[in-house]
């Protein structure tokens, strides 16, 4: 900050660099410094590169009040409490006209997402058909984009609806960011991968399983779009589930720049649960491999498996089915009822596989790169208070940011790890992870979870029955009560 | 305005002594400011402001005045903090906290604005009131309280501790190592002590970095020479904290609860300076080694409380033991059998000790300048109630604050203020025969009563805060002066 230094050799120099504006007949004076940091390109810096010929204020025929809060937030990095007067929408818009929206955005995006220390922000509700039927969250800005029926609505970085695009799905039920603009969709209703465009709402593409030597293969529909972090811009594969009529399935490479199918793994009969279409996939691109699971419930309880495919030779290169098959849990007959892939795109962790199990409700972690015949080891409760949480049934898990979600009935519990200096090896021990609650047990009452999905620092949750999605951030305000 | 610049009086009008006065003309954001170079020194020699060079006003053309591109709004507010020493009301418009980061870029010294908030002097305990609730993320109820000097306040709750600025209107939350932490004390405004009786070890958490452990403690009540591993390993569990000026006071019991001890750390280096108090079992003799759960320093006397107690087969006793720390030995060690305290606490400014006996429920007192063995508790409620043998005071809290003494019972807390007789007044028609005087009386309004059991009491600076049963916020009563 030069500003700090007004010593009066300098003085004729800042005053070079000192504007004059009149905002809507309110008069400012400022550094041309001040006027850049908001970006080079934007309308502040482009005046202030004229201002310098004549000593004359510029005139801006805006709003003075918000003015001077944007110039606040210029000045000192930080909005002051005055921008409350203002809607988050004055502000954006606003911040548009000047060109400095992404100095608002990073002043108004919440702290990093904590679970341990996260509260219900806000709900969005899509104005029709407001079940979610699917979410994806973009590009680590913390916007987002809700499949509801056969409408897809994006929600920006500060949540205002973008948009609502129409697709000719009737269910949505996979949905994900292929590029920052262009969302992959699948029913279980109605075949094929396709391909919009959010922003201008245009069907631009769409992917068909078919096999040339196999005419059963016809009419397959999609029941999963692999969870890619990041790898929107990277040039790889989408990978998508298909599943056919007869229950025959497999995992299809689709090239992003093309929309083309590229290549074919993991093709299965589909005939047991250890063979079915996977429910979830996630794109372990470090480890490049495709993890996938498929869960099914019954009256005896859970079963399913997860798989590692390799898509570079198509084989899978770990796999557990339970109850009983290869690499199974000594917790016999205590199958997991949910699993993840906790993949952290810069590389500070191991990857891993979280899973819970359906009657005891643990948590189980496999490290991806000593993964065997039981890689598991189970997160140890040892908060007095919180054993007994409850059984993993309609448990629903996400790792998002290195911590475990987990839901139990309506609740929603986190796992997150400390930092010990006692571990040896960086190898995963259940006592490194504490568990809390995220929710109070009011929030646990308005139905069971669906969906979880973390984008940016917020964690979107979808439940039962309920319209519109939850959005959980942290916070730092404390939140204070009157009780006078 | 030159003409009589040398005869005003200054605003600031502090110092009669003053040098002639210059005025000091600022452009902050456009707006033009005049003050003096007394007010702008207010600010204090590190400031930005009383840098600033001096011009006869009128005499210096415009471009030589020096230019501050900040907010001129903020800036009068501060201004005006320099010349009354207040805010002034339309400061209101703005939060604290917009405030302060001005400050902090005009190197102003933040405790002109938070010292009405942190300063104890405003403590006035006949105006507090409940004023605000502050929620705790997730489940676990508080589990222990520290409110620092400075206005900060720490709750525990859980593996969790949530830390609010002075303002209370900023919180941050950071995760321990501690599956449920037991034991916590504020030792400036980014470290916190910390430890558990189920988890080894007394932490020193850096709040300013996401509570990272910036140093683990350790007592092993093996010989160095013959502990085989890390006195880590050994796991002795901290029951309680406690701190001096200088000194910070761990009170560890062995993992094998065989063995307890007092545990002296230097409050810079963190290094061990005494182990005192080092308690073991032999036998049967239970009794011996019970761990202190609550260690006060009392300043005036320059020792160390300690107290502890344990459930036994005649019910709850315990022992308290006043320790000169240099020398290591008790100077005073009462065995507590019949009316054990549930609750223990010692007053300063009083010189005096104050219990809740677990059975009566009553309050009592000890008068630290006349200690005896010999039965030296003063009842200062109804000493009959002791025999009924329900256990009424169990759960109750005593913390002592300023000259008064609180006292939670049940949902609601009692305050114990020292009536202060001229000497003429004291005669024996009276009935008071030269004791000290202690009256009660309950805190809040009739609207408060009523609420849930208080499980926790903790003071800081002005304010007092309360953690009640299973409710998930703490409460924060605060002088009505300011509200």
């Amino acid at each position: 900050m030069e500003e700090r230094d007004p010593d009066p050799n300098s003085a004729s120099q800042t005053n070079n660099g000192r504007i004059k504006l009149n905002v809507g007949g309110k008069l400012f004076e400022t550094t041309r410094h001040t006027l850049r940091s908001g970006g080079l390109d934007s309308l502040l810096a482009a005046l202030s590169d004229r201002a310098a010929e004549d000593g004359e204020p510029i005139f801006i025929d805006r709003d003075p009040e918000i003015f001077s809060v944007l110039l606040s937030l210029l000045r000192s990095d930080r909005l002051p409490s005055t921008a409350r007067r203002f809607s988050k929408q004055d502000l954006v818009e606003e911040a548009q006209y000047y060109g400095i929206e992404a100095r608002l955005r990073t002043a108004m995006a919440p702290p990093p997402l904590l679970g341990f220390d996260a509260a219900l922000a806000t709900t969005i509700h899509p104005a029709s058909d407001g079940f979610p039927t699917a979410l994806s969250a973009g590009s680590g800005d913390g916007s987002v984009w809700i499949a509801h029926a056969g409408q897809i609505s994006a929600y920006d970085w500060s949540l205002a609806h973008a948009g609502t695009v129409r697709t000719h799905l009737d269910q949505i039920t996979s949905l994900r960011h292929v590029w920052p603009e262009i969302a992959g969709i699948g029913s279980l209703d109605s075949p094929g991968l396709h391909f919009y465009d959010v922003t201008s709402g245009r069907h631009v593409g769409s992917a068909h399983w078919s096999d040339p030597s196999d005419p059963r293969v016809y009419k397959a529909w999609v029941t999963a779009i692999a969870d890619a972090a990041g790898a929107e811009s990277s040039g790889e594969p989408v990978f998508a589930a298909f599943e056919c009529p007869h229950r025959e399935n497999c995992i299809l490479a689709v090239d992003r720049a093309t929309l083309k199918i590229t290549g074919e793994i993991g093709r299965q009969s589909g005939s047991a649960a250890k063979a079915a279409a996977a429910g979830k996939l996630v794109h372990v691109r470090e480890r490049g491999v495709v993890f996938a699971a498929a869960v099914s419930v019954g009256a005896f309880g859970y079963s399913g498996y997860m798989r590692l495919w390799d898509p570079r030779s198509g084989e899978a290169v770990w796999e557990t089915s339970e109850p009983g098959g290869a690499g199974r849990s000594t917790r016999f007959g205590d199958a997991f009822a949910d699993a993840d892939a906790d993949v952290d795109t810069e590389g500070q962790r191991a990857p891993a596989i979280y899973k819970v199990c359906w009657k005891t409700g643990d948590v189980g972690v496999a490290d991806m790169r000593m993964l065997g015949e039981d890689p598991w080891v189970y997160l140890e409760e040892r908060n007095p208070g919180l054993r007994n949480a409850g059984g993993g049934l309609n448990s629903v898990l996400h790792c998002y940011k290195g911590q475990v979600f987990v839901s139990r009935e309506g609740g929603l519990e986190v796992w997150s790890r400390i930092e010990d200096e006692e571990e040896e090896d960086g190898g995963i021990s259940g006592r490194r992870y504490r568990r809390n609650f995220v929710d109070s047990e009011d929030d646990a009452r308005r139905g069971l979870v669906k969906r979880m999905q973390g984008g940016g620092d917020r964690l979107f949750v979808s439940r039962e029955g309920m319209e519109g999605i939850e959005v959980w951030e942290s916070t730092d305000l404390s939140g204070a009560i009157s009780l006078l | 305005m030159p003409p009589f610049s040398g005869t005003l009086p200054s605003s600031a009008g502090l110092n009669p002594k003053r040098p002639e006065p210059s005025i000091v003309t600022l452009n902050v954001g456009g707006q033009l400011f005049q003050t003096t170079r007394q007010t702008l020194s207010l600010a204090g020699p590190k400031s930005l402001l009383s840098s600033l060079p001096s011009y006869s006003s009128s005499s210096s053309p415009p471009s030589e005045i020096p230019f501050v591109d900040r907010d001129p709004e903020l800036f009068s507010l501060l201004l005006s903090l320099l010349r009354n020493g207040r805010l002034p009301s339309s400061s209101s418009a703005f939060d604290l906290d917009d405030l302060l980061a001005e400050a902090c870029f005009y190197g102003l010294d933040p405790d002109l604005l938070l010292s009405p908030l942190s300063d104890p002097s405003l403590f006035d305990p006949f105006a507090l009131h409940r004023s605000l609730a502050l929620p705790l993320p997730g489940r676990d109820p508080p589990s222990a309280i520290s409110a620092a000097p400075s206005g900060s306040l720490l709750v525990a709750h859980g593996s969790k501790i949530t830390a609010f600025d002075p303002t209370l209107r900023r919180r941050a939350t950071a995760l321990t190592r501690f599956p449920a932490v037991d034991s916590l004390l504020a030792l400036s405004p980014s470290l916190a002590a910390a430890g558990a009786t189920d988890f080894p070890g007394l932490h020193l958490l850096d709040l300013s970095h996401a509570g990272s452990v910036a140093h683990a403690l350790h007592w092993s009540p093996l010989p160095a020479t013959t502990a085989t591993s890390s006195p880590a390993a050994s796991g002795a569990t901290v029951q309680a904290i406690g701190a001096s000026p200088d000194l910070l006071f761990g009170s560890f019991e062995s993992c094998r609860r065989n063995a307890s001890a007092i545990l002296a750390f230097d409050r810079n280096t963190f290094e061990p300076v005494a182990e005192i108090g080092r308690r073991e079992i032999y036998g049967a003799e239970l009794d011996s080694a019970i761990p202190a759960t609550k260690l006060s320093w009392i300043h005036g006397f320059n020792l160390l409380m300690a107290a502890g107690s344990h459930g036994g087969p005649s019910g709850l006793s315990g022992n308290i033991r006043l320790w000169d720390v240099r020398s290591g030995e008790a100077v005073w060690d009462l065995k507590e059998k019949s009316d054990c305290f549930a609750d223990i606490t010692v007053s300063d400014s009083l010189s005096a000790m104050f219990k809740v006996g677990v059975n009566s429920g009553e309050v009592f007192m000890v008068d630290l300048r006349k200690l005896s063995a010999e039965e030296p508790w003063v009842c200062l409620g109804d000493a009959r109630k002791a025999a009924t043998g329900r256990k009424e005071g169990s759960g109750c809290r005593i913390e002592s604050h300023g000259r008064q003494v609180f006292c939670s019972r049940g949902g609601e807390v009692e305050m114990w203020t020292e009536v202060l007789m001229g000497p003429s007044t004291r005669s024996s028609e009276d009935g008071l025969n030269g004791e000290r005087i202690m009256r009660r009386n309950m805190m809040g309004r009739a609207k408060d009563a009523g609420e849930k059991k208080i499980t926790l009491l903790g003071f800081g600076g002005s304010r007092m805060v309360v953690a009640r049963k299973d409710e998930q916020c703490v409460e924060v009563w605060e002088s009505s002066a300011r509200s």
